[in-house]
């Protein structure tokens, strides 16, 4: 295997690492840059808990090769902390309940910020469109989508 | 696995270049959804992956010319659901796009990597069949169109050379008259993998009573290929859409198709749900060119 570097913009800030062919963008985010808020759930696109933003899209980072994405922009959690939309879907989730084991929370609060910040008052339905495809483990939904709403109620005022 | 490669072309022809010869063991990687998993897991070993995800502005597109629609290989299920031509006039591949996946594979996932992957659960497969889809394959000496219809050999097999890549699914925009249409059944709502899906395309003569037109496609109609339900078609033919054409038409279906067994699913089930899903897309497609007439 040729490993090649690559060089990737996370949160902000320029990072270039070496990878081998197959080390995956969850790889590099978690073993190389310390993004630990990316999880790693079922490794197939089937769970969605190591969603992040690529290029202002939500991404499963688990399905994307690391040396494709040179010169591409990442967004995880640890580089929304800071964020007042990010604030005000966190403390909703708090709330609200909405975090149980926390396994799928910080996927579900990019899903939900991507969606805050695009939609001022989303319906039940884009809510759930767009957390459709983030298993939470808990089952704990609808608790997830109140925090949503009232995150986004929050974000009209 | 060990001794992988990758090689990132700048062009579309030094990809055809790099495959001319066939004489590597080669993967073709557009965003790697279906491939990256199926790698990792040993079920597909190929020495170098090629990678064509950054040939954006050859291949991602979705263009109407003089009533034929073309799609890059590489335009992605989101551009496909934002489509508004898709949404207005071609609601079998909208309704496939909105089921597929979820967002975050929609936002990669792309419309040339859902049909070369060629499993029995891709969802576009069975719509573009149902257009009547034509693939232009590119290679080093030249390129060549082929109906989709056909194109499958097997379970992840097709006819594509080694030393091709798709570049472009197109077909006719159905005309007045016409409606198209697509379900799908999996265990739930999204992220699934489809048991049983079906396409639509219906065309109605002057009466908006007759059928005129009808392709039904299907995974697994016959063993794990995706087709085309024949003789269900030809019998829908010049028939009346009514409650008796549409009882008969299911036997007609049960009768051809082959669906499998496995773990997911029986085939009888399949079989029932197949049944079902003609009735609701015979209903819903002669309705909309009654309503839209």
């Amino acid at each position: 295997m040729t490993k090649r570097v690559v060089t990737i913009n996370v949160n902000g800030t320029e990072h270039s690492v070496q990878v081998n062919p197959l080390d995956r963008l969850i790889d590099v985010l978690r073993d190389e840059l310390g993004a630990k808020s990316v999880k790693e759930g079922c490794g197939t696109g089937d769970c969605g808990i190591c969603a992040i933003l690529v290029d202002g899209k939500l991404v499963n980072s688990c399905l994307m090769l690391a040396a494709q994405c040179d010169g591409r922009r990442v967004l995880t959690l640890e580089g929304l902390l800071g964020d007042p939309t990010m604030k005000r879907v966190q403390e909703s989730f708090v709330v609200n309940n909405a975090a149980q084991c926390g396994f799928c929370t910080p996927a579900m609060l990019m899903a939900s910020w991507d969606l805050a910040r695009h939609s001022a008052n989303p319906t039940t339905d884009e809510i759930k469109v767009a957390i459709s495809g983030i298993l939470c483990r808990c089952t704990g939904y609808y608790q997830i989508i109140d925090s949503v709403h009232q995150a986004c109620g929050e974000s009209k005022r | 696995m060990s001794s992988l490669e990758l090689f990132s072309p700048t062009n579309l022809d030094d990809a055809l270049k790099f495959i001319q010869h066939e004489d590597k063991d080669v993967a073709i990687i557009a965003s790697g959804t279906d491939l990256i998993p199926r790698i990792r897991k040993r079920q597909v070993s190929p020495s170098v992956l090629v990678d064509i995800s950054s040939f954006q502005n050859d291949l991602r597109y979705i263009r109407n010319s003089g009533g034929v629609v073309s799609l890059g290989a590489l335009t992605t299920l989101t551009d496909v659901l934002e489509s508004p031509l898709v949404r207005d006039r071609l609601s079998a591949l909208h309704e496939a796009a909105e089921l597929f996946g979820a967002p975050q594979v929609r936002n990669v996932a792309t419309v040339g990597g859902n049909v070369c992957s060629a499993a029995s659960s891709e969802d576009l497969i069975p719509v573009f069949m149902a257009l009547g889809a034509q693939l232009k394959l590119v290679s080093a000496k030249g390129e060549r169109t082929v109906p989709l219809e056909g194109f499958f050999k097997g379970k992840r097999a097709t006819k594509m050379k080694p030393s091709e890549i798709l570049a472009e699914v197109s077909f006719e925009l159905p005309k007045g008259r016409s409606w198209t249409g697509f379900e799908k059944l999996g265990r739930r709502n999204m992220l699934i993998l489809s048991l049983v899906s079906m396409a639509l395309s219906l065309s109605m003569k002057e009466d908006l009573q007759t059928v005129s037109a009808a392709r039904i496609a299907m995974n697994r109609v016959s063993e794990r290929i995706p087709a085309l339900a024949v003789k269900t078609q030809e019998f829908l033919l010049g028939r009346k859409v009514s409650s008796e054409t549409i009882a008969q038409a299911q036997k007609v279906l049960a009768s051809e198709i082959a669906l499998t067994s496995d773990f997911r699913a029986s085939g009888p089930y399949r079989t029932e749900v197949a049944q079902v899903y003609l009735k609701r897309l015979l209903l819903r497609c002669s309705g909309r060119i009654r309503g839209s007439a």
